[in-house]
């Protein structure tokens, strides 16, 4: 009878074992993202100068659109225009852009070389060692996150649904924001479109 | 005085002439030689992709998602086309599916399969919107590329990596099903 038991005890160890390594395998290494309506908590980082900027003195009046952006991406680079416009044209309305750069293989003096090449003029933090990248669950430039004015997560993904500007038919990012600027619910508060993956470290 | 420097004009004419000739023959029979033809990279829409990987099979299925921009993708193609031509025989069926611009249906994508030496049948996804796609594929997927998934005969994932595959690992993960 305390063999039956040792037997069955191993057996459940193993099934065990064996669950959680498949489970592993299927689910990936990175954490997910927040769910939509969760408050992101502050976070500091450096910008490309290497000076600490907090998240809660770069955000916007009435929100904070956060990019994970890449140098090498050709895909984040087909939005380089698009990602400056973005900022620009929600400066005044209280929205802040902040670019992030996550990739181990992009150093913080080849980022601001790339920011000056192309003319993006928004801040553009470095993200050694992808703590935030984790934090939030980005895998891929770009993507974007949208933060209303007290934080909360009101739209995740991509920035449109085609990096040829030619072929946009969903500005979800643009939707998103200004749905929450009018005080309207956001339709779609999720997108995703095929990017890079972020180089993590 | 003038006949023998005619003569010798021939000589010389008649030695440069000789050694050119064999050059020239060999430059002929290198553009002779027939390249390989480039492989046929095939259109493949939402609907039908859905299709590819949710009908059942009799054998277990590799997909590779990848796009000539992406930088791990092209990194990982050895590996990718190794693992094909060592399991094909061990009925594995194995497919690309490229996230490229459709323009380049016909040009870069072919042609850097054809430089992998790459014999998996090749798609390359024709959806304006990816994210029905994506979805389709996997709801936990956020479109980062690399993304291999590993189905069984049942039409199953059994396994899935997104950025650069582990090869050994992979190859673990292939070896539960065809052996």
């Amino acid at each position: 009878m305390r063999k039956v038991s040792v037997l069955l005890a191993a057996l459940f160890v193993i099934a065990g074992l064996v669950i959680a390594t498949n489970g592993r395998a299927l689910e990936g290494e990175v954490p997910t993202a927040p769910a939509i309506g969760a408050t992101v908590d502050n976070f500091t980082l450096p910008d490309v100068d290497g000076n600490e900027k907090a998240l809660s003195s770069l955000k916007g009046k009435n929100g904070t659109v956060l990019i994970f952006i890449s140098v090498q991406c050709p895909v984040s680079n087909a939005y380089n225009e698009r990602m400056e416009k973005l900022a620009q044209n929600y400066k005044a309305k209280g929205i802040a852009v902040i670019g992030i750069n996550s990739n181990s293989t992009e150093d913080a003096a080849a980022v601001k070389d790339h920011a000056s090449a192309k003319g993006l003029t928004f801040t553009i933090l470095k993200d050694t060692g992808n703590k935030v990248a984790d934090k939030l669950g980005a895998t891929r430039t770009p993507e974007a996150y949208f933060l209303d004015a007290s934080n909360k997560l009101v739209y995740h993904g991509r920035i449109d649904n085609n990096q040829n500007a030619s072929l946009i038919e969903a500005n979800d990012l643009r939707n998103a924001i200004d749905a929450s600027l009018a005080g309207k619910p956001v339709e779609k508060t999720e997108a995703k479109a095929f990017g890079c993956s972020i180089k993590r470290a | 005085m003038r006949f023998s420097r005619a003569i010798l004009l021939l000589v010389v004419s008649l030695t440069l002439v000789s050694f050119a000739a064999p050059a020239q023959n060999k430059k002929r029979g290198r553009v002779a030689k027939p390249r390989p033809p480039l492989p046929v990279v095939a259109a493949i829409d939402t609907e039908n992709l859905k299709t590819l990987l949710k009908e059942s099979r009799q054998k277990p299925l590799l997909v590779n998602f990848w796009a000539t921009w992406c930088d791990p993708c092209r990194d990982e193609f050895p590996d990718l086309v190794k693992i094909d031509s060592d399991y094909r025989p061990h009925s594995l069926d194995f497919v690309t599916v490229s996230l490229d611009d459709f323009t380049d249906i016909k040009t870069s994508v072919p042609k850097f399969l054809g430089t992998m030496n790459a014999r998996m049948p090749a798609y390359l996804l024709n959806a304006n919107d990816p994210e029905p796609a994506i979805n389709a594929v996997d709801p936990k997927w956020q479109g980062d590329l690399p993304a291999t998934f590993l189905y069984n005969d049942k039409g199953e994932v059994v396994y899935k990596h997104f950025g650069r595959v582990n090869a050994t690992e992979l190859r673990a993960a292939i070896d539960k099903l065809v052996k």
